[in-house]
């Protein structure tokens, strides 16, 4: 089975950077079946609240990474909403002309319903980007001034409908988290974050509708066999699984 | 042939989790390879007396016997020989789990004495229930974290000739654990990190590691990835499948 893992991180806090991490990943990850990988880039290297110089120099690090296989990796442009609009739309089009980047990657800089999220989405807008937004659920964590519930990203995006964004974390947005996506036709969720708790994929599947469920691992925090294991072992039709494994984030990100 | 040694029965209260009777349970977990298990109530974890989850229990495996029941035992009631005695006479049981944050106790109870020593007189092992949920997506109102592992580094000092089974522990707590105690193995099912199994066998021996599910709070079929496509030796991956599950249960 082909399978694009939407939400990993291959380089983090600097690790598996040198040439021959990469070509392991590569290697284990073709031999579980992942064709493409969509790196979203060192996201927490220099805390919340990364400089500009700081983000540029992480995107440049993605941007290499993708360049030295472009058969295998699809970078994302990390950003720092809360650096404004000139810094934003500067760095987006940087990133899309030199590298080609097909999507923003929103990290824990700010909460996704503040008003500095406005020049972020008129930048996926204006390249045509998707848009993958840190979520989970704060019930119990209580740090939503910097982290996003799946309320948040549910109402970024309500508030830009046409802009496709992918919730990331379906585990730690849980059964509310889906509830709150529910309806939402230009939002997605990605599989990824925390252990593979029985029943959230089947429950994503029958709210959301398959269509709307990507898979992604978080990777190396988490292990792409368990977060594969995980659907292929979920009580779903196979060509449910097919759809969240490979073919929605193939026509998402237009990937062939 | 896989040997499972975190699987439970039973209703989970926050969770619209599959509910299966012990035929249905072993028809499930052989989809992933599972051939034997050892089985708790979740019913358990929150009754104020736990016999009567253990009971059900009991009932629940007489028709499922690739499953082996592992009661719930709360040492800090005032019965536990009773129902310890009940349980041994209920069935062959092989071990014992125990949920000292469900049970409001601590691994420095004075009652773990005799309950320890009682165990090793009956030839049963002792397992030694770190968690069952990711505290962070735990319901809201349920403020229970995880058996620190100052506590049982401490509970492992204190009885230097026993060897528990530690559920649910995480990689970061097993490591730092490693380092610092010899006396007892480990289930997987809360340890994961890119290459979970190749890192974890650098610091703890495999023979000391076990296959765990935490079926059904996790996914079985995702679990046992871990280890069926871990870049690990056959021998390895055998000895945390099934074959140290098989010497230390006595299966």
């Amino acid at each position: 089975m082909r399978i694009i893992d939407v939400h990993a991180h291959p380089i983090l806090f600097r690790q598996g950077a040198k040439p021959a991490e990469v070509a392991q990943l590569i290697r284990r990850s073709r031999a579980l079946g992942i064709v493409r990988m969509i790196s979203l880039g060192d996201v927490l290297l220099h805390g919340k609240h990364p400089t500009a110089a700081q983000v540029s120099a992480m995107n440049d690090v993605n941007g290499r990474l993708q360049k030295s296989h472009p058969d295998f990796f699809v970078s994302f442009c990390f950003l720092n909403p809360v650096l404004g609009e000139r810094a934003v739309m500067k760095e987006v089009d940087r990133c899309v002309t030199k590298y080609g980047f097909k999507g923003i990657k929103l990290e824990i800089s700010n909460n996704a319903r503040e008003a500095c999220m406005v020049p972020v989405m008129e930048a996926a807008r204006r390249f045509g980007l998707v848009v993958l937004q840190h979520s989970w659920s704060m019930v119990n964590l209580k740090a939503r001034r910097f982290h996003s519930d799946p309320e948040d990203t549910t109402l970024l995006a309500r508030r830009h409908p046409d802009v496709k964004i992918i919730m990331a974390h379906l585990t730690g947005c849980g059964f509310r988290g889906v509830l709150e996506a529910k309806g939402c036709g230009n939002l997605f969720v990605d599989t990824s974050g925390g252990f593979p708790e029985e029943g959230l994929i089947e429950y994503a599947a029958e709210h959301l509708g398959a269509d709307h469920v990507l898979y992604g691992s978080d990777l190396p925090i988490r292990e792409n066999s368990v977060t594969i294991g995980r659907i292929l072992g979920a009580r779903i039709s196979a060509a449910d699984k097919k759809k969240m494994l490979y073919e929605n984030t193939a026509r998402l990100l237009g990937l062939n | 042939m896989l040997i499972d040694t975190n699987v439970n029965l039973g209703p989970w209260p926050f969770s619209p989790l599959p509910e299966h009777t012990g035929p249905q349970l072993a028809a499930h977990l052989a989809e992933s390879g599972i051939r034997r298990a050892l089985v708790s109530d979740l019913r358990a974890v929150f009754l104020p007396d736990p016999m009567p989850a253990n009971r059900r229990l009991f009932a629940a495996v007489k028709s499922a016997p690739a499953l082996h029941p592992v009661p719930v035992i709360n040492p800090a009631l005032r019965t536990w020989r009773e129902q310890l005695a009940e349980c041994r006479a209920a069935a062959p049981i092989r071990a014992v789990k125990i949920l000292p944050n469900y049970h409001n106790y601590t691994l420095k109870s004075r009652h773990l004495d005799a309950f320890v020593a009682a165990l090793a007189d009956a030839g049963l092992k002792l397992i030694l229930n770190v968690r069952l949920e990711d505290e962070r997506h735990k319901y809201f109102a349920l403020r229970m974290k995880g058996v620190p592992v100052v506590a049982l580094a401490g509970f492992l000092r204190r009885f230097p000739t026993h060897h528990p089974l530690l559920a649910g522990i995480y990689k970061p707590d097993l490591e730092k654990l490693a380092g610092e105690c010899g006396n007892f193995s480990a289930e997987i099912s809360f340890c994961e990190w890119a290459n979970t199994l190749e890192a974890l066998v650098k610091k703890i021996p495999a023979r000391r590691l076990m296959l765990g599910t935490c079926t059904p709070l996790l996914s079985t079929r995702a679990e046992v990835d871990k280890l069926v496509r871990a870049s690990l030796p056959a021998r390895t991956k055998a000895l945390i499948g099934f074959e140290n599950a098989r010497r230390f249960f006595n299966l």
